[in-house]
């Protein structure tokens, strides 16, 4: 079923991807080539492995068998010095943000900086903060520490932070969860402007159906570490497989509201056809 | 049914062999980082931090458990000696223990507590917050940026620790002896400086330097393999203090055992009395 994949078919490339924890499969035999300057989301319920396989394209997990390449390079076997050099053409926005909360906003968002570069010029470090925060509509916020900013201030911040070294490819975990409608959608826009005006690669790990459609160029849907579907909106949309129409449309299954009727602790894969007769 | 028996033991041992293997790996990396950190001027300002966190702060704990040993050995060991007409000699039971042994075992424990704890709350925080796979992401090792800084100023800063804990000590038991007991000062610091030499206090100073090292390299590893969780968080910093405390007063016994041999090759044994 896997199509095969070239290591230059596309900026990040993964294959035959398997990830094993203990003895539990998470990802089972990947195969994707994602495209550069374009934004791909991974959509797939809780726990299919979506932020798996997410951080092995930036190598922070290591897979089990297959291989992982960043521009034809291949990464999951090189070592941690090796993989800084690397590392910094990557943004990665963490779910929850994970800012330092020991350090302020502005120290935040040099930090990638300080850790890379010899910095002579202050000034000029004061205005790239500025205007990367202005980018994200948190300039001002400098001397705030993150604790006193709202869940999707942070967001924002994190998003400021891993652009502060103009990176190729920038990683979304999650960025719309637990927000707003409201700000979820200033996310969406966040996401959408960076592209169109720093051309940057994005891979947004996501189960707001309405974020993918907005944001995605193409979308890759997993189910229990598998890519179950994979193309453009209207694709997703309309395809035929009934547990992407299930996800995208938010519904749950027949077997499930069943088994929430009968009040027991089984779940569809445990009964049997009998059970709902 | 024996199968059934041999199989939980087979797995821990498995599973406890894994842990050490993970654990010596994570030594072995700081130790590098912590090297790599002591020529690297740019690390200076995080160390610099490290040290005051864990350091000066410290300080008032440290001699306030150093001044109850004194005292309490004071108190302790002089119906013993009074018994025999030693009383004077009471200095140099209280001053050799407090420097060879009680001094800086108790504020190694002490910073185990106070540091220890600290350090694996904050790695651990950081953990299940993602803000150690965030610094790795910005292509920054971890190891490096979080752990050697602990890890120095744990190393450097413990043996100073242990002097104030001694020099508490002393005068603890020199106020209850002296102030309190009424035994005649200068012979109590007399008998003191004839017994307790240089070498005692020196080997305790050292000692420092292995329990420092010890308490940041596992309070670290028990942050950084953390399970998420408030309860994760919170078992995490137990077995830090648990392994820390362990490690101490292992690491104090083959320290003894080394010492003395060395000791008694170089220096016929004296009797203190």
């Amino acid at each position: 079923m896997a199509k095969y994949v070239d290591k230059d078919d596309g900026i990040i490339v993964v294959r035959n991807l398997v990830k094993m924890f203990d003895r539990r499969v998470v990802l089972e035999g990947i195969s994707l080539a994602l495209e550069k300057g374009k934004t791909t989301a991974i959509i797939g319920p809780s726990g299919c492995g979506k932020t798996v396989l997410m951080k092995h394209m930036i190598a922070l997990e290591r897979p089990t068998s297959g291989e992982v390449y960043f521009k034809g390079r291949r990464i999951d076997e090189l070592n941690e010095r090796q993989l800084a050099a690397i590392r910094t053409q990557y943004g990665f926005c963490f779910q929850k943000g994970a800012l330092f909360d020991s350090l302020t906003v502005y120290e935040n968002i040099i930090f990638p900086i300080v850790q890379h570069r010899k910095i002579t010029d202050w000034k000029a470090i004061d205005d790239l903060v500025k205007n990367k925060l202005a980018m994200v509509g948190m300039d001002g916020y400098q001397e705030h520490l993150p604790a006193s900013l709202s869940g999707g201030q942070q967001k924002r911040v994190a998003l400021a932070r891993a652009i502060a070294l103009n990176p190729e490819v920038i990683l979304y975990d999650e960025p719309t969860t637990g927000l707003d409608p409201i700000r979820s959608d200033i996310i969406n826009e966040l996401i959408l402007k960076l592209q169109r005006q720093l051309q940057i690669t994005s891979i947004v790990v996501t189960h707001d159906m309405r974020s993918a459609y907005k944001i995605g160029d193409r979308i890759i849907m997993l189910h229990d570490g598998k890519v179950i579907a994979d193309g453009d909106a209207d694709h997703i949309r309309n395809h035929p497989h009934s547990i992407v129409q299930q996800f995208v449309h938010g519904e749950v299954n027949e077997a499930d509201l069943a088994a929430l009727r009968l009040g027991g602790t089984k779940f569809e894969t445990q009964y049997l056809p009998e059970d709902f007769e | 049914m024996v199968y059934s028996m041999i199989e939980p033991v087979g797995e821990k041992t498995i599973e406890r062999i894994g842990n050490l293997g993970r654990f010596s790996r994570f030594f072995a990396r700081a130790a590098q980082a912590s090297l790599v950190s002591c020529c690297s001027p740019r690390s200076y300002p995080g160390i610099w931090t490290q040290m005051h966190l864990i350091g000066v702060r410290s300080v008032p704990v440290v001699m306030i458990t150093g001044a109850f040993v004194g005292m309490v050995l004071a108190i302790q060991a002089y119906d013993q000696l009074a018994g025999m007409g030693l009383e004077e000699r009471l200095g140099v039971l209280i001053n050799i223990a407090v420097v060879k042994e009680l001094g800086p075992v108790l504020a190694a424990v002490m910073l185990a507590g106070r540091v220890g704890g600290a350090l694996t709350a904050e790695l651990g925080t950081m953990n299940v917050t993602e803000q150690i796979s965030a610094v790795q992401s910005m292509g920054t090792d971890p190891i490096k940026h979080l752990v050697a800084p602990r890890v120095l100023a744990c190393l450097v800063l413990t043996p100073f620790l242990i002097i104030y804990a001694d020099l508490l000590g002393i005068l603890g038991g020199y106020f209850v002896s002296v102030i309190q007991l009424k035994i005649n000062s200068r012979a109590y610091w007399d008998f003191s400086a004839q017994s307790v030499e240089l070498w005692d206090l020196n080997m305790g100073i050292v000692k420092g330097f292995f329990f420092g090292g010890a308490i940041a390299v596992i309070s670290c590893y028990k942050g950084f393999t953390c399970r998420e969780g408030a309860q994760g968080v919170g078992q995490a910093c137990t077995e830090a203090f648990v392994g820390s405390f362990i490690s101490i007063l292992a690491l104090n016994f083959i320290f003894a055992v080394v010492m003395k041999a060395i000791y008694s090759t170089f220096w016929p044994i004296q009797s203190l009395l």
